[in-house]
């Protein structure tokens, strides 16, 4: 079955290839010359060389054997020196299963896009998966037993993976029209607020949160998912709003503000969400909603006024926040001094400190970090909280720097498919869906380097997690989706009586 | 220098250097986009796509670039010329006024609609909303790149 997969792309890339490279920068405006290829609207399935995504999907496998024989040596290494015996070089994968399994996965998810044959983004899938694959590789470095219950934290890991990658392949093939997001956002964001009220009234505690839902031995952070259907409704209500909140505005004195009675709906929502959100105490996902709304409205309207409004409501409720919470209390207090108590609260962070401090500008190399205390890693949630406290040792700065910089990728991208969306809730929900991931990438990478309070959430395809995982696979396959170009640019209709006329007029058309 | 420590030194920087590669490769790709889109200068301010259109001209599919003032109406001397036995000679403009698109009726015979509703005065209207003149729909789209 593969096999002929395969035979079937690469006959086709034959053909298709020269027209894609041709195509792929120019856009299809109806002044472009068109006339060339064979008229047929419906291509249907037809598969389309994906050139530049194989190329850096070749540079990512090359990247992860690397990386996991650097990791592999490393282990073998320490493992001899531990038991005393003669050190020999053996360069072998850490764990050959998992190098081989994922890059057959990213391999059978970028055949799949070819055999849609849709003009998508091509860089997206190449930038996640050596996201993916340095989680998977700081996965197999820790002690397995940290959590997973599938043979281990990297095993565990692996699947989710496997998962995250087949939603996000099915979403980037399938998903064609938007109307069943925009036309239900009301019911989404009730699902949503419903899916965080079960939390609350079912959920169990962790660490003195409520994060995680179970339903039949499946538990799952409906937080995650949330921040998918947020920015939907957003997306939507703002779209179909965007002239009023442009236009209108309320009037107090001489200072004109927003138009409250048309933001109203979009702020109860939020207030919803970030109330039960911060109910429960997680901390980081109303963080991160505040941040999206503001920067969706902004991105829908342009106006400064909005964004001033919502950093002053930022810091009053900070304040308030600080004074109703012990939480939140803890939390700014040890960002402001996390020495205070070194073995105490502060003890994560003066860690994650420490581990920076170590790695320096190259790193101690792939499974040369972090000497586990009994088993146990010194920084507690590692896996999921502080991959990147565990990725600066071992990579160093410029390790660090070059994850940021695929975070930096994938922004990028989402804002250009937005630029380049036919209408505004497509632009709305591509900027969002991207602005999620790098929002929150920030507010966990900054929290790690104690740039801002600490606040638990997870760093996006790189820590461990399933929700985590799934959410984010399904933000970059709708990404990917939103992306599509359309068919080639249609072929001129047949010169009629009027447009004969018009041409002579010398009229555009 | 012991050679296995330097041999694993080696391909910890390898490693390193593969991601920095694959970046510069990344880079690469966004830049030249930039500059194809760059290119092709984007004059116009949204694009107006004949949804349905009984009398076949314009066709239904095609698509026009739209101006800061744009025109529409039966007329050849209108910027978009509705070729439709319900649409008046000059029957409606679309204006691009700061950040935000409005059309206006020009006292056309069978009105202009937004969306369903009939348009008096001046109207602002989105992106992706609906225009109905005479039997021709027509739909208001951002500006390609």
């Amino acid at each position: 079955m593969t096999g002929q997969v395969t035979r079937q792309a690469t006959g086709e890339s034959t053909t298709g290839e020269s027209t894609t490279s041709e195509s792929a920068g120019r856009v299809a405006g109806m002044a472009g010359p068109a006339a060339s290829r064979p008229v047929g609207l419906d291509t249907g399935l037809r598969p389309r060389f994906r050139g530049r995504e194989l190329l850096l999907l070749v540079i990512v496998g090359i990247a992860f054997t690397a990386g996991s024989v650097s990791l592999g040596a490393e282990q073998r290494l320490l493992a001899e020196q531990l038991a005393g015996q003669p050190e020999r070089l053996v360069l072998v994968p850490a764990d050959a299963g998992i190098l081989v399994v994922y890059l057959a996965a990213l391999l059978a998810a970028h055949l799949a896009l070819v055999l849609s044959g849709r003009r998508t983004d091509q860089v997206l899938l190449p930038a996640v998966g050596l996201l993916a694959g340095i989680g998977l590789l700081l996965m197999q470095r820790l002690p397995q037993r940290l959590a997973g219950n599938l043979g281990g934290l990297a095993h565990t890991q692996l699947v989710w993976l496997l998962i995250g990658l087949a939603i996000l392949t099915i979403l980037a093939v399938a998903v064609r029209g938007d109307a069943w997001l925009r036309r239900y956002k009301y019911t989404w964001a009730a699902a949503g607020v419903g899916l965080l009220l079960l939390t609350f009234v079912f959920g169990r505690d962790v660490n003195g949160a409520r994060l995680s839902l179970s339903i039949a031995g499946v538990s799952g952070q409906p937080s995650e998912l949330l921040k998918v259907i947020l920015v939907v409704f957003f997306a939507g209500y703002l779209s179909e709003n965007r002239p009023l909140l442009v236009e209108e505005s309320t009037r107090i004195g001489p200072i004109a503000l927003p138009p409250v009675p048309y933001l109203a709906p979009m702020v109860a929502m939020l207030a919803m969400a970030l109330g039960i959100v911060v109910i429960e105490r997680d901390l980081g996902a109303a963080m991160l909603f505040f941040l999206v709304f503001l920067l969706l409205l902004y991105v829908a309207t342009a106006r400064v006024s909005y964004v001033v409004l919502g950093v002053v409501a930022f810091i009053v409720g900070g304040a308030i926040l600080y004074a109703l919470f012990a939480t939140v209390q803890e939390r700014i207090d040890v960002w402001l001094n996390p020495f205070a108590d070194p073995n105490g609260t502060g003890f994560q962070i003066v860690q994650a400190l420490h581990a920076f401090a170590r790695g320096g500008i190259l790193g101690t190399g792939l499974g040369a970090g972090l000497p586990t205390i009994a088993g146990r890693p010194p920084i507690p949630a590692l896996h999921t909280d502080f991959p990147l406290a565990a990725l600066g040792e071992e990579l160093g700065l410029v390790g660090i720097l070059a994850i940021l910089g695929l975070y930096l990728v994938l922004i990028e991208r989402g804002l250009r498919i937005a630029a380049s969306a036919p209408d505004e809730f497509r632009a709305l929900l591509a900027a969002g869906l991207s602005l999620v991931i790098g929002v929150q990438a920030f507010i966990i990478a900054a929290g790690n380097l104690k740039l801002i309070p600490l606040t638990g959430i997870t760093l996006p395809f790189i820590s461990y997690g399933g929700s985590s995982l799934i959410a984010n696979s399904v933000i970059v396959g709708l990404l990917i989706a939103l992306s599509d170009r359309g068919p080639e640019a249609k072929p001129p209709a047949p010169p009629g009586r009027i447009s004969r006329l018009r041409r002579r007029l010398g009229g555009v058309p | 220098m012991d050679p296995t420590v330097l041999a694993i030194w080696v391909i910890r920087l390898l490693f390193l250097g593969i991601l920095y590669l694959f970046l510069f490769f990344v880079v690469r790709a966004l830049l030249r986009d930039l500059r194809s889109a760059a290119r092709e200068p984007v004059r116009e301010l949204g694009r107006l796509v004949v949804l349905a259109s009984p009398s076949g001209e314009p066709p239904a599919g095609s698509a026009f670039r739209l101006d800061s003032v744009t025109t529409l109406g039966r007329d050849v001397n209108n910027s978009v010329v509705l070729e439709d036995d319900f649409v008046s000679a000059t029957h409606a403009a679309l204006t691009y006024r700061g950040r935000a698109w409005y059309v206006e009726d020009f006292g056309s015979t069978n009105g202009t609609f937004v969306n369903g509703h009939q348009v008096t005065g001046l109207v602002a209207i989105a992106f992706g909303d609906e225009l109905q003149l005479g039997e021709i729909r027509l739909r208001l789209d951002r500006p390609r790149e």
